[in-house]
Parts: C-alpha cells; structure tokens; sequence
C-alpha cells in the first residue's frame, strides 16, 4: 500500500525535484558560461609573420554605454603572439581576462610578410574552430596588417568596419574590387588548381584631403575614404594572386576590372577607355576550357555599356543621342581584350590557375587532367572574345 | 491511441531525413569525396527497401513479438525481441553522440561543460515512458517543421552551390564507393523502427507502396541535401561537421538580418531531438511488450534505466567520438544490415500454417 | 404579521443523516404532518434568522402559514397573487383547491419537509395549513440579479455584447433565446452539500454524441464538494489530468460563443451564480479564435488569428532566448544589435537572466496589482510603475533598456490570447528560467516536452492539440485559418459530432 502511494506520487516529486535542479542552476549557472559581459568581441583580425611564429591583431568592439550619444562602434586593438595563431588567441585572453569571440570576426587581414608563405599555416587555426564562420572576408594588406588596423579613417572609427565598406556588394558590382571569403579560398587552395586570390588593402595618407579617385572614378570605386587633414585611405582596387597558399603576383586595377568583367560581377561600373567614360550596365562572362591536344581557355565578356562622359566635346545631335558607334564598341573591346590578355600572361607566368582550369579540366575530362594538369597553363592557348554593345 | 497511416508517411517523409544531416555529409564527403552521393544513394534505397518490407509485414496485423510467439513460441519471441530492442539502444548510440556534439556547437558559442547535454535524457526518458502510438501526433508537427527547416536551409543555400563539384562521377572509384557506404550504415535503421511500429498501425491498402514512396521522397530531399553541401564546400566538405548548420550561412541577407537561418536550423533540431530518442523508445516499447504488457510501472522503469546507461555510455566516450565511428563502421558493420535489412525482410517468411485437427 | 424567529425550545423532531450523496438527506421522519408540527420541524430545519413566517387565516378561518427567505421572495406579488385569494377563501382543504385559488402561475406541491426547505432557500415561499395533505410552494422569488452586459474579457467591436451573468435562469433564457429549437436540451443537476447550486447541462440532442454527453453528467455527478462558488471548481471534474497547467476545458462568457460551440457538437456547462460557463470538448485553437473572426471578413480573421500566434510564441521565448543568447549564444543576436545590447547591460549590476526575472516579476506584480487595485488609484499605479519603476530604474543603472522592452512586449503579447494567459505565464516563467540554467537547448527541450505533453493529452476522447496533432484537414480551416463561411460547411471532425453537416 506503501509503495503504491509512492509510486503514485513519484511523478509529482520529480517533477519538483526537476524544477528545483533548473532553479538552482539558474541562480549558481556555470555550464562552460561566457555571457556578454565577460567577452571580447572581435570585429577583425590581423596576422602578421615574425621571427617566432605570428602576431595577432584583434579589434574588440567596446560598445559604448547606455547613454549612446555619438552612435557608431568604438574599438580597441589588442596583439597577441605566438608560435601558432591559437597561441596568439590565448595571450589574448591573458592579457585581458576577456574571452575572445571570434565568431562576429568578418575579416582576416593578412601581412604581406605572412601572404609570403602559405597562408594556410595560419588560416588553418580558423578552418579547425566550430566557433569562426567560414563567411569572413579575407584580404592581404601593404606591409602589416597591424599597423593597417591601427590606422583611423573618417568613414568609421573602426578601422575595419571602413575597410569592410570595400567589400559591399555594390563594390563589388562596380567591378573595382574582387572580395573572398575564407570558405572559398579554401576551396579553390584544396582543390585541384590549388590557386585563389585576395584584394590588396592600402592604406595611404591623404595629403590634400581632395581624395583619391578610382580608374573607373564611380563612387562604388575600389578607394573607399577620402578624408581631409592627411587622414588615412583605403584602397583595395589590387588583387593578390595565390599559388598554393603564397601570394605571387599583383593585379593592377586594371585586370582587376577585366578579372571582375570575366566573372560576370559587373553591373554599375565605370570604365575609361580612349577618352570615354562608360557605365556597365550589364555583364556576363566565363572562362571555359576546351580539352583537347591544344587545350584552348576561352574567356569571354558580354558586356552592355552606355557613354557618360567623353573628353572630346561634340555636336548637340551627339549628345542627344548618346550613342557609341561601331568603331567605338571595337575599340573598347580591344582595350579589354588587352586587359585580359595581361591578366592571362600574369597567370601564366606565376602559374596561378586563377580561372580553375585544371578544376575544369579534372571535372570534365579525368584522363586528360591526369595526364596533362601539371603544365596545363603552359600549354593552354587563351581565345579571348569580347562582345561590347552600346545602350543609350 | 494508434498511429495513423497520414503519421507514418509523415514520418517516413520528413522526420527520418532529419538524423542523416548531421555528421553523415562530411563524414560521406572524407570517405567518397565527390562521389557521396551514390553510397548514401545506396543505403537508401535498401533501407526503402526494408521500410517496404516492414510495412508489408504490417499488413497481418501484428506486433513482431505476437507474429514471433505465434510461430516460434514464447521464450523464443521474447529472446528474439530483446535482442532486436538491444539492437536499437545500439542504433540510437551514433544518433546521440551527434547530438550532444551538434548541441555543443550549434546551441553555444564556447564549449559547454559536459552536463549541459544531460537534461536531454530527462526528455528522453519521459518520451521512452511512453509507448511508441504516442510519437504519431507528434509526427503529424515535425514533419512541416522538418520540411519547412529543410526546404528553408536549401534555399539559402542553393544559389551558392557549385554543383560541378560533384564532376567527375566515378572519382573515388569502388574502394570510395564502399568505404562510402559501409561508413554511413549506422545511420540507416528506419526498416528496423517501422519494424517495430508494426501493428501499432492499421494497415490500408497500398499503404507499403506511399511508404516507399515516401521514404525515397525524403531520401531525395537528403540527396539534394548532400549536392547542395559539396556544392557549396567541395574539398572542404571533409570538416564540413554538422552540414545543415552550415550551408544556409552563406546567404546574402544572413549578413544584413543577422543569423536569419537559425531559425530554421533549429526547426531541423526541434525534430532531430524526438528522432534522436525514437530508437530507445522503440526499444523500450517492445521490450515492456515481450517482458511486462501488464505493468504499469516497467515501461518508465525501463526507460530511465535504459536513459541512465546512456548518459554513462556518452559521457564514457565523450572524446572518442572517431573511435566509436570507427568502432561502428568496423567490428560492428555487420549488425546494421543484419537488424535493419535482413530482419524486415525475413519477417515477410509465410506464416506457419495451421493444420485443421 | 407573526413571525417566528426561534424553533420552540425541546421540538426535535427530526434528524438528518447523511447518505454518502451530496446535496440529498434521508430523514427519519420527512412526511408532512399538521400544521403546527410542520412548521416547528421546518423552522428547526431552517433556524437562519432571514427566514421568516407569516401565519394568517382564511375566510372560512382555516390557518395557514406561509414560510418565505426574506431577501429572496418578491413580497409584493406574494401578497398580490397568494396571499389575498387565500384570505378570501373559503372551501376544502386539499392541496389542489388550494393551488387553483393561488393566482400565481409557477405553483408546486412539496410531499416532503426536505422539498419545502430547499424550495424556501430557493427563494420560493411554502404554503402550509391547517388539515393539508400535501404542502405548495409558489414561485414569487426576487433575486437580485446583475443586469446583462458586455463581459469585460471578451469585448467585440462587431457582433453580440450580451455577456452571462450570475443568474442562472438568465443564462439559460439567453440561450434559449438564440437556440429556439427543441433540440436543445438543459438538463439540470444540483451539486455542493451546502451551496445547492443548480447546474446545467446544454447541448443540442443528435449534434453532442451521447457518449461525451453521459460522461459530463457522470463526471458532474462524481464531484463531491460542499459549497460550489463558481463553474470554474468544475473544470478540474471536467479535465482527464486534474493536476495538469494545461487548459482543458473552455471557457466562453458570452452567450453567443457558447450557442455557436453547442452547435459544433460541444457540450455546455452552466452554473448558477457563475457568469463563466464551461465548454468541452476543449481544443487548444478555440482560444485563437475570437467571436469577432466570425463577423469579419476571413482574410482578416486569418491575420488576425496568426497574429496572436506569433505574439503568444513571442511572448513565451523572446524572454527566454533573450537571456539564452546573451549567455550562451551570441550569435543569435546581429552584430549591430549585439553591441547595443552590450553597451545598455554595461554597468547593470545583475547578471542577464536575474536582471530579466526581476523585470518580469515587477511586471507580474505590476499586473496582480492593476486587476485587484481599486480603478480611482489605477492612475497612480501607471505613473509608479511606469516612470518610477521604469524609468528611474533605468536611469538609476539597476536594469537595462533591452530587458524592459523585452518584458513589455512579452507582456502585452500574453494579453493577445487571453484566455489562456493563465497557462502561459507560467510557462514564460519556465522557460525563462530553463533558458538562464541550460541555454538555447534547454528551450528547444522544454517546447519539446511540451508539445509532447500536449498532444499526448486527451478529453472526452477529443485531442487537445487537433486539429494539428492529430491533422484533421477539414478543420484546419477554422483553426489557425479562417476560411469563408461557404467553406465551413461541415461540423468541426475532431468533435466527433454526430451530425456533420451544418450548411448545405
């Protein structure tokens, strides 16, 4: 009779044995807790070589108190180093007491020094941690990436909130920069072409506060600050090029725009050429290889541009109509055919497969790959096909 | 209470899909590489195989353990039951080593104590006190809030998928292929839990058919699933860990709203968790069917010790996770397809026939 | 007049034992004998000081006794319609030429003394005298009685505003009134030892299956309870898991809602002095549902409808993932907002889930107090609890910006499914508190026992969760949606109505 009334009453007593358990976990919690006030959150991070391994530079945000006068975010730059990038990661959290976050971390910066070797030995910290996302952008910086954080710009406080500003999607149609993040360059440094690129971030001094201007001078230019009084100015109009993790090359803003044009991505550029200002309107293009004996790499652009300015003047009837003609398309397609041309012979000499042919090639044809991948660029021809045609 | 057919299909549909998203696609990715789509290809269509046969069986009526007392008698009935109850606690193992991986990652942002996982055997155990009839209604929520979260993550993620990565088909070569699909095979045992749903049901006409239908619709939906992840991570796909919280971040508007795909991944999770239980409470219902139908006080009993020795077997092995992968995928291959394809379709042997006296 | 206020001293007569049945006494000696004997046992039986009698004689000088509740009896039509035409009579004494001389239209004879002392605290006068054979009791009572109007929870800008009130009789002529037909069946039963409170049993004969409508009635007939103040005592007779948070029995106090639930096959439950009737089978979407859904156009109704969902669901987790986020998983929060949140809990002294228990208990107590608080010091209790306890707690660094906003919103969510605010406070609560202890799992594993608690639970073999779990498609399309009227031509299935059709 015992036993049966305290089985009967067992739920009920687990039930208050159970909610017991929450509230006092509740009010004594410590399951691996790190609430929000015990965290550093970092916006991005800077890795730069040094004689015993690397030096990590991280801007934490320090948010501003609930009295929130001036808006924005304010941060704070902390190095950690070490022989390993984790290494970096735990001096971080010595010499602050806070535990780093990485997972708000929307860009690595990498020195040039460090873009010297396989950046793999560094990015592979990231790779491994369940707490950083993949989607974080990544960049190579003139000289250290540390002093490149340090530096102020007008448009933000925070140094790398300006620079991710020249990586916004309307950049990136302007055709003026050529952004990645970590899980693609991952994927084209794993894979067969072993290759991949990065924007090169600049910081320069302003001198005259007029501000720099891009070739392709729109407002979604690759130069994102101008700012008065000498101060600091971004530029990630360049392209690093990587071959098996080692930056090997540079591309000026120019094949960066026509690498931009091959990738299709250009949809409100501006290009100068002859004495003519266009604006792309609309972009399409692809790189693809044809296998065979003589494997040919045919790049193609379609692009649909409109004049805006022209340096010469002309009649009233000219302008009205705003229309190119057929000497003016074949010239602006020549002029970008020449830009490709020079991006090809920079891939070709560094034996960077920017354009995935071996990934083509080992996609499309097994046997091929197998036999010919290891000098694929050599003996590749590039057929380059321009097609411009003016809207007005 | 009984499960209805709606419930079954429901299940079959877009709650077992669920428990392959986890570690199965980078673990396929790491052992078939390009080529993962064919082993798991493979095991599902065994497994739609087994649901086929176990829905056929369903079809007398009976639960396994009356259709073995029937014919090979009580003793024998109830050996043959615990074993296959056995089995599925076994099952359950791999699902719940995920799980308390899956929670440390996707529900913290640093690594938890090891307790934090341990409130889950409490919903496990009350879930097992229950009989397996109890899960149905459950099903008939899930399997929109599965299919929505499914449906929502590939959406996001389809626009950034290379599907090319897939190419060359034949790539990891036979060795790949096997490797592939002896690897994942722990995964699959949905022909052994219809099995044990058998007769918990009433069978309609046709009803083995929009099984098979259903379950080869929701292993389509993994399969998309799995192109969709090697699209996006190709030769990183390898430690691509817990695929389905990771392909839908890549969206644009993820970066302007915030972690907007969270909310399906957690949808996915809300299911995985009654997924994950469902092999323990499958083994608890048959085992208080074959030991004690009559009291009232075996099945939670049962339950709680069946959840204890859980918790104990995941904390034991809480940084072994590969060993006990490779455990499952080595000297324990064999009982997968032995529990979960051959049982079903042994269990389609003619009836013993009755002799008039 | 002559009024007896005391029994005569050493009058026993009788003794009542009880019989183990509420509201019912076997006595052993209950018959009804001379006047004098009668009225001595009646007076012993009913000794309250608000019982009255008045002894007077008729023309032919036979006495006789009238025994009234002085609160309860309409004297005025008393004296009108019984007691001047006794004064004038003269003739037999036999009950039935007693009841015809009485111009009152609502006369009963009573055989027994316990029928005469429930029909006097029912408020109706009892009619003794000299020689009967059987007592009367006429039906003058006045009880005062609220005036019917628009029930506070349950206000409508269109449709009906009649609301039920205390009286019983009210209540059933207010459905009587809108279901004129002979289906309708108010079958009634007394329950409470003490409070002999009159109970009916609505439902429509050939639509409410007989079997849910045998076991209300045996349900009822189980409950053993001595004073029944209210019908809410009844919804834990009414409910399969008595102890259970979760709501089993509807609740409606407006007599159209409860007409259009008899109508779906429901089974009604009214008490006297209770302006809450009871409604079951319950299904958990009735209370999305709103009599205004009916009256307005179906996309709007639909809108409304999944509105309420989203502010309860919002109302029970934002809480709870507010605190599990900023403790364990920052990543639920956009960047942007994440550092806003972090500069406003800066210099908050508490930690994040006890800052945001205390917010939510001010609100709660904040709330206790504006229902219970008298309406003139309402005023005051706004500003204290608005800007003082607001405001200046804010200021004063005690608790952040984020956190009060959270809990205001939370709090008026609740109200938006009010009905079920009792079930789901509570389990804010609960999940606030799972949410600082075990984090964003323990969230997803507390919804997760619920759900299943939910639709694991039963009632009058109806499904609480239905017509979602299980997928009753044809009433899904008057559950969460609404679908034009031509739509909802069948009864709602999950009821297990014995007529179907409803609209052809």
């Amino acid at each position: 009779m015992r036993l049966k009334r305290f089985f009967r009453t067992l739920p009920a007593k687990l039930w208050i044995l159970l909610a017991a358990a929450v509230v006092f976990a509740f009010f004594s919690n410590d399951f691996g807790l790190v609430d929000i006030q015990k965290t550093a959150v970092i916006l991005a991070v800077g890795l730069d070589k040094t004689a015993t391994g690397y030096a990590l530079s991280a801007e934490v945000a320090v948010p501003k108190g609930s009295d929130r006068t001036t808006g924005g975010t304010s941060s704070v730059l902390i190095e950690g180093e070490g022989e390993t990038v984790a290494a970096c990661v735990s001096e971080l959290y010595e010499k602050t007491g806070w535990v780093p976050k990485l997972i708000f971390c929307d860009l690595i910066v990498l020195g040039e020094e460090t873009a010297r070797q396989n950046v793999f030995d560094c990015l592979d910290y990231f790779l491994r941690s369940e707490y950083f996302s993949d989607s974080c952008l990544l960049a190579v910086c003139e000289g250290r990436a540390a002093d490149l954080l340090a530096t102020t710009s007008e448009i933000d406080d925070t140094s790398s909130l300006a620079i991710e500003k020249l990586f916004s999607d309307a950049s990136e149609k302007s055709g003026a920069v050529m952004k990645t993040t970590l899980r693609e360059f991952a994927r084209s440094y794993y894979g067969v072409s072993a290759s991949g690129y990065m924007p090169y971030v600049r910081a320069e001094q302003g001198a005259d506060g007029s501000g720099a201007r891009t070739e392709q001078g729109g407002q979604n230019g690759g130069q994102d600050t101008a700012s008065a009084d000498g101060k600091t100015i971004y530029d990630a109009a360049q392209t690093a090029l990587f071959q098996e993790g080692v930056m090997t090359a540079l591309l000026s803003e120019r094949e960066t725009f026509a690498f931009s044009l091959l990738n299709g991505n250009v949809y409100a550029g501006t290009l100068t050429v002859d004495g003519m200002t266009l604006s792309v309107l609309k972009n399409r293009g692809s790189v693809t290889l044809v296998p065979g004996e003589a494997p040919v790499a045919r790049m193609k652009i379609d692009i649909k541009v409109r004049l805006q300015n022209r340096s010469e003047s002309a009649s009233a009837n000219d302008v009205a109509l705003g229309r190119l003609t057929a000497e003016d398309e074949a010239r602006i397609g020549e002029a970008l055919a020449e830009r490709v041309g020079d991006l090809w012979r920079i891939c070709q000499n560094t034996g960077c497969d920017l354009f995935l042919l071996r990934q083509a090639l080992y996609r499309t044809a097994l046997s091929a790959y197998d036999r010919s991948a290891s000098d694929l660029l050599a003996v590749v021809r590039p057929d380059i096909r321009v097609d411009v045609m003016g809207v007005w | 209470m009984k499960l209805s057919s709606r419930q079954l299909f429901f299940f079959l549909a877009a709650v077992a899909p669920v428990g392959k998203l986890v570690l199965m696609p980078s673990q396929l990715a790491a052992l078939s590489k390009n080529d993962l789509l064919f082993p798991a290809a493979l095991n599902l269509l065994l497994q739609a195989g087994a649901v086929f046969c176990a829905l056929l069986f369903a079809r007398r009526g009976q639960t396994l353990y009356a259709c073995l007392r029937e014919r090979c008698g009580t003793v024998f009935a109830k050996i043959a039951v615990c074993v296959f109850a056995l089995f599925l606690w076994l099952a359950a193992f791999v699902p719940l080593l995920e799980q308390k991986l899956l929670v440390q990652n996707i529900f913290y942002d640093t690594l938890p104590s090891y307790i934090a996982f341990a409130p889950m055997f409490v919903f496990s155990a009350y879930l097992c006190a229950k009989p397996l009839e109890a899960c149905g209604r459950t099903w008939d929520i899930l399997a929109p809030m599965a299919a929505i979260g499914l449906l929502g993550i590939l959406l996001l993620a389809v626009g950034k998928a290379d599907y090319g990565a897939l190419l060359p088909v034949g790539a990891a070569g036979a060795g790949g292929f096997a490797r592939g699909a002896l690897g994942v095979a722990d995964r699959f045992f949905d022909g052994a839990l219809v099995l044990a749903m058998a007769g918990r049901f009433e069978y309609r006409r046709g009803m083995a058919w929009k099984g098979l239908l259903c379950y080869l619709a929701g292993g389509a939906a993994v399969l998309f699933f799995l192109a969709t992840f090697y699209g996006l991570f190709g030769e990183i796909a390898v430690f691509q860990v817990f695929g389905f919280t990771r392909i839908s971040k890549y969206f644009s508007g993820v970066t302007v709203l915030g972690r907007i795909d969270f909310l399906f991944i957690f949808a996915l999770a809300f299911a995985m968790v009654f997924y994950t239980v469902l092999p323990l409470q499958a083994g608890v219902t048959l085992a208080r069917e074959a030991l004690a139908p009559r009291n009232p006080l075996f099945a939670p009993a049962l339950a709680c010790a069946v959840n204890a020795a859980a918790l104990i077997g995941v904390l034991a092995v809480n940084f072994m996770m590969t060993r006990v992968m490779q455990v499952f995928s080595g000297p324990l291959v064999w009982v997968f397809p032995v529990f979960s394809l051959a049982v079903p379709a042994l269990s389609l042997l003619p009836r013993r026939r009755r002799h008039a006296p | 007049m002559t009024v007896f206020s005391a029994p005569p001293a050493g009058a026993v007569f009788f003794a009542g034992t009880h019989n183990g049945r509420r509201g019912t006494h076997t006595l052993r000696m209950d018959r009804i004998t001379d006047l004098k004997q009668t009225l001595t046992a009646l007076k012993r039986r009913l000794p309250a000081e608000d019982i009255l009698i008045f002894s007077f004689r008729s023309a032919d000088g036979r006495a006789f006794a009238c025994v009234y509740a002085d609160a309860l009896t309409d004297k005025d039509l008393l004296g009108e319609q019984v007691l001047s035409p006794l004064m004038r009579y003269r003739g037999a004494p036999a009950a039935s030429a007693i009841c015809e001389c009485v111009t009152a239209p609502e006369v009963r004879r009573c055989g027994s003394l316990r029928q005469l002392a429930d029909e006097v605290l029912a408020g109706n006068p009892v009619l003794l005298w000299e020689g009967m054979d059987e007592a009367a009791s006429v039906g003058v009572k006045k009880i005062p009685v609220r005036a019917v109007a628009e029930p506070p929870t349950d206000v409508v800008t269109r449709g009906p505003r009649e609301g039920f009130v205390e009286d019983f009789k009210t209540n059933t002529a207010l459905v009587r009134r809108r279901l004129k037909t002979a289906d309708l069946r108010i079958d009634t039963l007394t329950l409470g030892e003490r409070s002999n409170t009159a109970i009916a049993v609505c439902y429509l004969r050939g639509i409410a299956p007989k079997t849910t409508v045998d076991a209300v009635k045996a349900r009822l007939s189980a409950v053993e309870i001595d004073v029944l103040p209210d019908s809410s005592y009844l919804t834990h007779a009414l409910s399969s898991r008595p102890h259970s948070l979760v709501k089993q029995v509807g609740t409606t106090e407006k007599p159209d809602i409860f007409c259009a639930k008899l109508a779906e096959g429901r089974v009604g439950i009214l008490a006297d002095g209770s302006p809450i009737a009871l409604t079951v089978p319950y299904l958990m979407a009735e209370d999305f549902q709103s009599a205004e859904d009916y009256f307005v156009s179906a996309h709007r109704a639909t809108l409304t409808r999944l509105l309420r969902l989203f502010a309860l669901l919002t109302a029970i987790y934002l809480p709870a993932f507010y605190i599990a986020a900023q403790l364990f998983k920052l990543q639920l929060f956009p960047i942007k907002l994440l550092l806003t949140i972090a500069g406003s809990i800066r210099d908050i002294p508490l930690s994040p889930s006890l800052e945001m228990l205390l917010v939510l208990l001010v609100l709660e107590v904040l709330n206790e107090a504006s229902i219970r608080m008298p309406k003139y010091v309402g005023m005051a209790l706004s500003v204290v609890g608005a800007l003082v306890l607001g405001e200046t707690a804010v200021n004063a660094g005690f608790v952040s910006t984020p956190a009060i906003i959270i809990v205001a919103f939370s709090g008026i969510g609740l109200y938006a499914v009010p009905n079920l605010i009792e079930q789901t406070s509570v389990l804010r609560l609960a999940m606030l508190l799972t949410a600082g202890s075990v984090g964003t799992y323990g969230i997803v594993l507390l919804s997760a026992f619920v759900l299943l608690y939910l639709v694991t639970t039963e009632n009058f073999g109806v499904p609480l969760a239905a017509p979602f779990a299980p997928l009753v498609r044809r009433d899904c399309k008057d559950a969460l949606l609404k679908y034009g009227l031509p739509s909802l031509h069948m009864r709602p299935k999950s009821l297990l109505s014995r007529n179907k059709r409803r609209m052809k």
